[in-house]
């Protein structure tokens, strides 16, 4: 049955492996098992994909349920084409330590940034100041 | 719950049974809790007494002695293993397998159980009691033996709880070809040490029952395992699966782990169902009831209903089975047994229907209501049916695609039933729901109307293809007059403001403290302003109006198109109206420039007028030419800031083009503000322009100065030339206005250095050809150098 023809359900991709994109910026890759009219997504044999450079590392995670404000998109994964990609994967403690060092690295720039924007008198609002968005 | 696991009235398990229960000690109290939980339905029989019918079965095959010494106390969930352990340790070895498929396949059994056997991995990190304890619990039935008893010991007898090894041979030819085999192998099959009387035995120690399935009109479909549980396969033969979470084998690895002497190697998948099951007494099972894939599906199958209370609803609902359906786990043997999955990926062909009747009768709404003897008559007619068809149709199986295959193979799909699907797109549906797509949709709107327009590329297809389109709900529009909230009895009407009724709250006046001379010239001037905006706005919704007409015309019966036709009329004479504005004068029927030159003066104006001009009669057309070219200095000097005049080249190029000789010659008077006699429209105003024309910066001056001047110049003399060469007869050239115009011209043209000439939006090429007819030679060349005019080609 063609659900929705001309519109973006959800309805036709379930059951198939997808990739969501969350707000927080992780990356679940997971078979898309339900939906709802809010487009809360059950997730089966989800894992975690972290990326870092060229580099990834999946965590198993189980099932997820998310709730739908929290998705950015999501997306059908091709099964065939899925190998078909110039990343390198990686093992979960090796990847969470490329992240970690990727973090620090990133933590230093900012610091350095804001350090040199003072000199100047000016000053870049806190994060947790601000709205997500 | 442990209640009915014992064997004998002194329970073996009464410890955990009073710390379990607290202070429960009587027997009834336990019964009602049984009722509450499991609904009144739960026991329906004497199971005492099979029992002890499964007991003495139990002794005759000998070997191990029914269960008398109770064993060794022990918290409730370590319990089972040990009475697991007990009655599984007998079990024999492999060979039993191939007995009980009696003989059928015994490939079958070998690549099933080289299949368990290599999907053991350890793991051994799940450790959740909870699945620990389903995973120990097995049950083992007899599926061989005929049914004598549908009547009693309902729950035991419950079809849904089928599992064990036992497949007997109709069935098995029957599932065959089928994706449950594909699971089963997959899978394996559940450890089956003994057959028949053992097992029921064994099935009487075990666990819990399941949840009963209770007949009782109204309650809830009851599952063993709760439905959110997965099917507990073991994964690792499935090259094809996509299992991204290792945690299924976890589950079985750690099992096995603990549990060594308890099972056999290979587990099943309906090892869940075995294991929530197992006291199901094995014997009162129907014929030809095979294993069951897993917890979840059956519980699937219980909620599905059956073909007897099938409604058009599910009917409707076929479509999607035939389509949608693939790797559905559905046993064959079980609940919606005669479900069958549907192999193909691709819509329903024809060749497909002549499973439509079968599936039909697969089908199956909420059986809950229905007793458990007539759900499981109805569920052996529809197995019958489907494995009929099923032998029939294995043959000449459609091809598949890789990725249907894996969908196929997926134990795990369809957990959103098409019915939870729908109830998912009405929801979005109703939220579609507009009175007037055109406004709430506009875009979808226009979007699929191009579409259906735009000629399809193949051209063989061009009829049959039809685009999918979402028919949106449209409901009436309802107007809602708003009724002031009123109590009885009170005196007038109280105002209770909302969001779709806005009332004022505050009385404030507004004081204008300043009253001087220049705040009310400056009030009046932008009080003027707004007027002028307001009426461009007014007239932008006409245009809007008469742009959405051919879609209005469309639409409506042939009746009425005259009456839209007459519509269309009126707001298009209205919007001349707005642009021309008010009479100057009331006797002379004569209309000052001055509104338009407002209109004229603001950017939106200027955007509007490009816009009405290809709608506007020509007669309307020319006359809103005529005052831009009339007035082109001013409006030229107000633009400069704004830059809009170049939109306006293109409307004003098509008019022009349509011009006959006299309106032209009337027009290039009023561009270029020679004089040349009277013109027909400008009668009044022809003194003020011959003393224009003196002037060094006349009006024709400004013009070449201004880039759409010169343009607009440029098309009118091009009009001209194409006039001249196409008119056979002479009147155009007996016309001295025109002679004395175009002389007028060349000379400004001449007069006006190079450098402050506007670069015109383009040169028309007929221009020197134009010019030779008028000039002599000396001249022509100056004009070709001045105005960069190529010369003629060819």
């Amino acid at each position: 049955m063609n659900y929705m023809p001309g519109t973006a359900s959800l309805i036709e991709d379930i059951d198939k492996k997808h990739l969501v994109l969350l707000r927080d910026g992780r990356t679940l890759i997971g078979f898309l098992r339900s939906i709802d009219q809010f487009a809360n997504l059950v997730l089966h044999q989800t894992v975690e994909r972290i990326h870092v450079g060229k580099k990834y590392g999946d965590i198993p995670r189980g099932i997820f349920i998310v709730r739908g404000e929290n998705v950015v998109l999501l997306g059908e994964i091709d099964l065939e084409k899925e190998s078909d990609t110039p990343l390198q994967q990686v093992s979960i403690e090796e990847i969470l330590e490329e992240q970690r060092v990727e973090q620090q690295a990133k933590q230093e720039a900012d610091k350095l940034k804001l350090q040199a924007l003072k000199e100047r008198g000016l000053s870049i609002p806190r994060a947790d100041t601000l709205d997500e968005y | 719950m442990f209640r009915f696991q014992s064997l004998e009235e002194d329970c073996p398990l009464e410890e955990e049974r009073e710390a379990l229960h607290g202070l429960v000690d009587e027997d009834d109290d336990i019964d009602q809790f049984n009722d509450d939980t499991f609904g009144s339905g739960a026991i329906d029989g004497d199971w005492r007494e099979e029992h002890d019918r499964l007991a003495e079965l139990d002794e005759k095959v000998g070997g191990t002695p029914p269960l008398q010494a109770p064993p060794p106390a022990a918290p409730a969930p370590s319990s089972l293993p040990h009475l697991y352990s007990r009655g599984l340790g007998e079990r024999g070895p492999l060979s039993e397998l191939d007995s009980l498929l009696l003989g059928g396949d015994e490939n079958l059994a070998h690549s099933l159980s080289k299949l368990v056997l290599s999907t053991e991995t350890d793991y051994g990190e799940l450790e959740d009691p909870a699945i620990m304890r389903a995973g120990l619990q097995q049950h083992k039935r007899a599926p061989l033996q005929p049914r004598p008893q549908l009547n009693s010991g309902s729950i035991w007898d419950d079809a849904m709880g089928l599992g064990g090894m036992s497949i007997p041979k109709p069935l098995l030819s029957q599932v065959q070809d089928s994706p449950l085999m594909s699971i089963i192998k997959e899978v394996g099959l559940p450890k089956r040490p003994s057959m028949g009387r053992d097992e029921r035995r064994d099935l009487s120690e075990r666990a819990p029952p399941p949840r009963s399935t209770s007949p009782v009109i109204g309650s809830p479909p009851v599952t063993a395992v709760p439905i959110g549980t997965p099917p507990k396969h073991p994964t690792g033969h499935n090259p094809n699966q996509q299992i991204l979470c290792p945690t299924p084998v976890h589950v079985r690895a750690s099992m096995q782990q603990r549990f060594p002497g308890a099972f056999n190697d290979r587990m099943s998948p309906n090892q869940p169902l075995n294991l929530a099951n197992s006291p199901l007494r094995g014997h009162a099972f129907p014929p030809g009831v095979g294993p069951v894939l897993s917890q979840l599906q059956r519980a699937q199958m219980i909620g599905a209903g059956q073909p007897a209370h099938l409604s058009p609803s599910h009917f409707s609902l076929n479509p999607a089975l035939l389509q949608g359906r693939m790797g559905a786990m559905m046993s064959p043997a079980v609940g919606g047994g005669g479900f069958r999955p549907f192999f193909s990926p691709s819509p329903v062909r024809p060749g497909h229907n002549a499973r439509a009747p079968q599936q039909y009768g697969a089908t199956r709404g909420d059986t809950t209501h229905l007793h458990p003897q007539h759900r499981r008559l109805l569920t052996q007619r529809m197995q019958q049916q489907s494995g009929r068809g099923q032998n029939g149709a294995g043959g000449d199986r459609p091809q598949r695609l890789g990725g249907s295959q894996d969908r196929r193979r997926d134990p795990y799909s369809n957990l959103m039933t098409p019915r939870e699907k729908e109830w998912v797109s009405r929801v979005q549906m109703m939220q579609l729901q507009s009175t007037d797509p055109y406004l709430d949709d506009y875009y979808y709107q226009n979007y699929f109307q191009k579409l259906e327009k735009r000629p399809s590329p193949t051209d063989g297809d061009a009829h049959k293809r039809e685009h999918t389109k979402l028919i949106t709900p449209q409901v009436a529009k309802l107007e809602h007059a708003y009724r002031p909230v009123q109590f009885a009895g009170s005196l007038g009407k109280l105002t209770v403001s909302s969001v779709n009724n806005p009332r004022k709250m505050i009385d404030t006046v507004v004081m204008t403290t300043r009253s001087d001379d220049e705040e009310k010239k400056e009030k009046q001037v932008w009080n003027k302003r707004r007027q002028i905006l307001y009426t461009v706005e007014k007239t932008y919704s006409l245009l809007l109006d008469v742009q959405d007409f051919e879609r209005k015309y469309l639409q409506t019966p042939e009746e009425e198109r005259g009456a839209l036709l007459e519509e269309r009329r009126s707001k298009l004479g209205e919007m001349f109206e707005n642009l021309r504005g008010k009479q100057t004068d009331a006797n002379s029927h004569r209309f000052s420039d001055d509104h338009f030159l407002q209109i004229m003066r603001v950017r939106k104006g200027k955007h509007l007028v490009s816009r009405i001009l290809p709608f506007l009669c020509m007669e309307h057309a020319v006359a809103v030419v005529m005052a831009t070219a009339r007035n082109l200095p001013y409006i030229a000097k107000k633009d400069a800031h704004d830059e809009v005049l170049p939109w306006l080249i293109e409307p004003f190029s098509i008019v022009i083009q349509h011009l006959t000789s006299g309106p032209l010659t009337d027009l290039l008077q009023d561009l270029t503000g020679l004089p040349g006699g009277p013109s027909e429209l400008n009668s009044s105003t022809g003194n003020q322009q011959q003393a224009q024309s003196h002037t060094s910066t006349g009006q024709l001056g400004k013009v070449l100065l201004s880039k759409f001047g010169l343009t607009l110049l440029y098309l009118i003399l091009s009009q001209g030339e194409r006039l001249l060469s196409g008119d056979s007869n002479a009147e155009f050239t007996e016309n001295n206005r025109w002679t004395d115009l175009v002389f007028g011209v060349t000379l400004e043209l001449l007069k006006t250095p190079t450098a402050s000439l506007a670069q015109p939006a383009f040169t028309p090429p007929a221009l020197l050809s134009f010019f030779s007819r008028y000039v002599d030679r000396q001249k022509l060349n100056l004009l070709q150098d001045k105005l960069q005019l190529s010369p003629k080609p060819r």
